[in-house]
């Protein structure tokens, strides 16, 4: 990950006494986030636990991957409400299919296509042909999806009878094979900001060595956690490898990618973007179909981790995503913001619901306080630019 | 005399990078119009948001005396209150709204409960326009529906109209029909006689001969010369305090032979979309050479930028007509098409339409040409290329700047137009069009760009520059169209151009 540093051109603090500041000001999500995690070890001895965190992982996963697409739309300035309503969708056609016999391993890809790609393909054609508000097409896709749900199951559940299906959401790794996939990923990722500092050095390109120590320490870190973690508790849920490899297929997306660059150009001005030969409408339309597939893929795995789909999952997903993205410090106004933020954001969140949880908060109070983060954490993001 | 009203000592104003303002002082007097002069970027703009109290105080170093009194201003609105009126070149009228609404906007008329009365507002509104002498102008118009002549009129009824004792006007003409312009001088000499002090930036000779009483010239942020009664000061003695040097090495234009027709434009024609049957550009039928320079001349909202940008693609669905480079038919549907066809355009307003303001130097130059710095397939973006070419541009055109991951809007205006100069060289243009390639940027850029110009035209690269400088248009172009109402009304060889000739044909008078 430490191939994130932004495209955007980060600041570079001048004196010492800056440093520390800036610093704290780069990576506040960050320390809310280890901050967060130390309290709650010392407030309740089950959170710090291999079984409570292996779970909490398995949690941040459904929001994760649909922040992940959350962040490309908010980083072309644009929004998708839609989200919560596909998950809802998806989880009840992947289910349907496979009673009426059709095999996992078809009835998944199809749901993909049909649920993401088509709503996808529709919420981008409106937005980006005719320059519809995404606000309003995916405010009515949210209203539009979540009855068809309730049309095609007619308000009622729907149970799992395959067998395999249950492994996407609720499934783990074996831990021999976890623990060598994690130390093959570290060793991939320690090789790969050596390399990024050789080059940089070989470019004559000041290295920023607090940037580069925390975005280090931070992953030995998370090695270090997962590593613990998924080793003496079952072995890494599949469903956090599969969010493993959206994150970073998003990341290696926006940073080394043409297509993340445009979204970037997009975002920051779309005019002149446009007038540097994007194609504004055709890079939309992608991105508003890469949210609802991930939208739909986050319903297949919730579907198959509660073995049932009921037409009401997923409601107020929209808000827990795009809370994920702006906590992580993504621009609403488009053109700046990261992944990497995103998934701290997510994880902010996840811990914040697993904890509170755990001390016993009532859900009321719960939804209060979360609110209350969201306001906050845009508050900071605000002030900050002053 | 002592009516001085406004005092400016030692103002300094430093952007990251740039100062832009560098020791201005001058005074002003009631009853006068003092012409402010200044090549674009010598810091007229700044200076004004200096003293309307935008840049509030300690963000600038100096003094600001008001009649007598030290002033500091915190915010505008103490400025207003102050009775400083500023006409900005960008109106700031609410289009929706009607004249009075604008003219009284947040304080209107209140009966006892907050209801506003409207009889009142009208009737007052009425009262200032005919005081000056603004018969045309009702209160119930609609601000939309009038010219811009018109708003511009109603900004300074709304200026005076707030006690405004002190009215400074930004190149308040550069928007007008003659006439439009002859109502506002008259107007002016109405206020001149009222006492009214006036600030008027421009940088057009012919209107300061008319309407200014002293002048003083802003050259690189500093006063010039200091303030001269505009009779003790000839025009000569103007342009050299403007420009700071000899006129005649500021257009370094080489001498080549032009080649073979490479674009040819037919019967192009954008429809103006807001109006029904009406047009932006008319039937425009025009040749470009390899290796010339081709300068479209005219008045602002002559149809220039419609023209090129049509061109270009930017507007597809609104336009007709035929393109062809070299020789064969273009097909264009958005600026894609454009650049991929060869031809490549520098836009004339760059914040809104060139540039990635918070990105760095070199997402800004590789943004119109990725697939030259990435694989085909995925388009994964190899970063040590990028940097290479990059730093060729940053170092072949002379941007100044600490590194190529600098921030491009902390970059000056000069700095900017290279980076953008440079993300368009790289996308190998057969066919270079340039909408105003000099505006807002400093002499010394200036010089660099049309050296650069030169070059482009040695390669065999077909230059196309709209300029409103004429200048500019004489000094560097082969030949020169000029346009009118979204027509070409004319097109001349480099030895006839004369000036005259040019600004008749532009104001519809060939």
């Amino acid at each position: 990950m430490s191939a994130d540093s932004n495209v955007a051109g980060g600041g570079a603090g001048s004196t010492k006494e800056n440093h520390l500041i800036n610093f704290m000001k780069d990576n506040a999500t960050l320390i809310a986030l280890v901050v967060l995690v130390i309290g709650l070890s010392f407030a309740d001895d089950a959170f710090f636990t291999a079984r409570n965190l292996s779970n909490l992982s398995r949690q941040v996963t459904i929001i994760g991957i649909i922040a992940v697409g959350m962040t490309m739309v908010i980083l072309i300035a644009g929004i998708d409400l839609s989200v919560g309503s596909v998950v809802g969708l998806a989880a009840v056609v992947v289910t349907m299919l496979m009673q009426y016999g059709v095999p996992t391993f078809l009835a998944v890809p199809l749901t993909l296509v049909i649920v993401g790609g088509g709503i996808g393909m529709w919420n981008g054609f409106w937005i980006a042909k005719f320059n519809i508000p995404a606000f309003i097409i995916t405010l009515g896709m949210l209203t539009i999806a979540r009855g068809l749900a309730l049309t095609l199951t007619n308000g009622s559940s729907v149970p799992v009878t395959s067998k395999v299906f249950p492994v996407i959401g609720g499934g783990y790794i074996p831990p021999m094979i976890s623990s060598v996939l994690l130390i093959a990923c570290a060793a991939l990722a320690v090789y790969s900001i050596f390399r990024g500092v050789q080059q940089s050095r070989a470019h004559g390109v000041e290295v920023n060595k607090p940037e580069l120590m925390v975005s280090g320490g931070v992953m030995i870190a998370g090695f270090a956690l997962a590593f613990h973690v998924f080793t003496s508790y079952k072995g890494i849920p599949v469903p956090v490898a599969i969010f493993a490899v959206v994150a970073f297929a998003g990341i290696y997306t926006l940073n080394s990618t043409r297509f993340g660059r445009r979204l970037y150009a997009l975002g920051g001005n779309e005019d002149a973007a446009r007038l540097s030969g994007i194609n504004t409408v055709r890079t939309k339309m992608i991105v508003y179909t890469v949210i609802s597939v991930l939208a739909a893929l986050a319903g297949i795995i919730l579907a198959s981790r509660l073995n049932g789909a009921s037409p009401n999952l997923g409601t107020m997903f929209e808000l827990d995503a795009i809370a994920a993205v702006v906590i992580g410090g993504t621009s609403l106004a488009g053109g700046s913001g990261k992944v990497s933020g995103t998934i701290i954001g997510a994880l902010l969140i996840g811990v914040l619901n697993n904890g509170m949880s755990l001390l016993g908060v009532v859900t009321f109070y719960q939804l209060i306080i979360k609110g209350l983060i969201i306001i906050l954490a845009v508050w900071f993001d605000v002030m900050q630019k002053k | 005399m002592s009516n001085v009203v406004l005092e400016m000592k030692g103002i300094i104003k430093d952007f990251p990078g740039v100062r832009a303002l560098n020791n201005v002082n001058f005074e002003a007097r009631s009853g006068e119009l003092l012409a402010l002069m200044g090549e674009n970027g010598a810091g007229k703009s700044t200076l004004m948001k200096v003293l309307s109290g935008v840049w509030p105080f300690p963000t600038y170093e100096g003094e600001i005396i008001l009649r007598g009194k030290k002033v500091q201003f915190a915010n505008t609105k103490e400025a207003e209150d102050a009775g400083i009126g500023i006409i900005y070149q960008e109106l700031n009228l609410i289009p929706g709204l009607t004249v009075a609404e604008n003219i009284f906007l947040d304080r209107q008329f209140t009966g006892p409960r907050g209801k506003i009365n409207w009889n009142q507002t009208f009737s007052e509104t009425q009262k200032i326009l005919t005081d000056l002498g603004m018969n045309d102008i009702r209160p119930t118009d609609l601000v939309q529906n009038i010219t811009v002549g018109k708003q511009q009129m109603v900004e300074i009824a709304k200026a005076l109209s707030q006690k405004a004792e002190i009215l400074v006007l930004d190149e308040p003409t550069s928007a007008l029909t003659d006439k439009e312009v002859k109502d506002l001088f008259r107007i002016i000499r109405k206020l001149k006689a009222d006492g009214v002090c006036m600030c008027y930036i421009s940088h057009k000779m012919e209107e300061i001969e008319q309407i200014a009483d002293r002048i003083a010239v802003l050259r690189d942020g500093e006063t010039i010369g200091g303030v001269t009664p505009i009779a003790e000061i000839s025009l000569d003695q103007i342009i050299a305090r403007m420009v700071g040097r000899d006129i005649k090495d500021m257009f370094p234009k080489a001498d080549f032979e032009p080649g073979e027709i490479t674009l040819e434009v037919n019967n192009l024609t954008v429809v103006n979309p807001d109006i029904p049957n009406s047009f932006k550009v008319k039937n425009a039928s025009f040749v470009a050479r390899k290796g010339e320079i081709l300068g479209i001349s005219g008045l602002m909202g002559a149809g220039r930028t419609e023209l090129v940008e049509g061109i270009f693609g930017a507007y597809p669905q609104h336009t007709t007509g035929e393109v062809k480079l070299n020789g064969e038919v273009l097909n264009i549907k958005s600026p894609k098409d454009a650049i991929e066809s060869g031809i490549a355009l520098l836009t004339e307003d760059r914040k809104a339409l060139g540039l990635f303001l918070d990105k760095s130097i070199a997402f800004n130059t590789t943004i119109s040409s990725l697939e030259t710095i990435s694989s085909k397939v995925l388009g994964i973006i190899n970063n040590q290329q990028e940097r290479k070419i990059v730093k060729e541009y940053v170092d072949q055109l002379g941007v100044k700047t600490p590194s190529i991951d600098t921030v491009i809007g902390t970059l000056s205006g000069g700095n900017q137009q290279k980076v953008i100069l440079g993300k368009w060289l790289n996308s190998r243009p057969d066919v270079f069009i340039l909408d105003e390639p000099t505006r807002g940027i400093d002499i010394g850029a200036k010089v660099e760009i049309y050296k650069l110009l030169n070059e482009l035209v040695q390669e065999g690269v077909t230059v196309i520059m709209i300029s409103s400088e004429l200048p500019e248009v004489l000094g560097m172009c082969d030949r020169i169209l000029v346009m009118c109402e979204g027509e070409i009304v004319s097109n001349f060889a480099r030895d006839d151009a004369k000036k005259e000739a040019i600004m008749a044909s532009a104001t519809g008078n060939a």
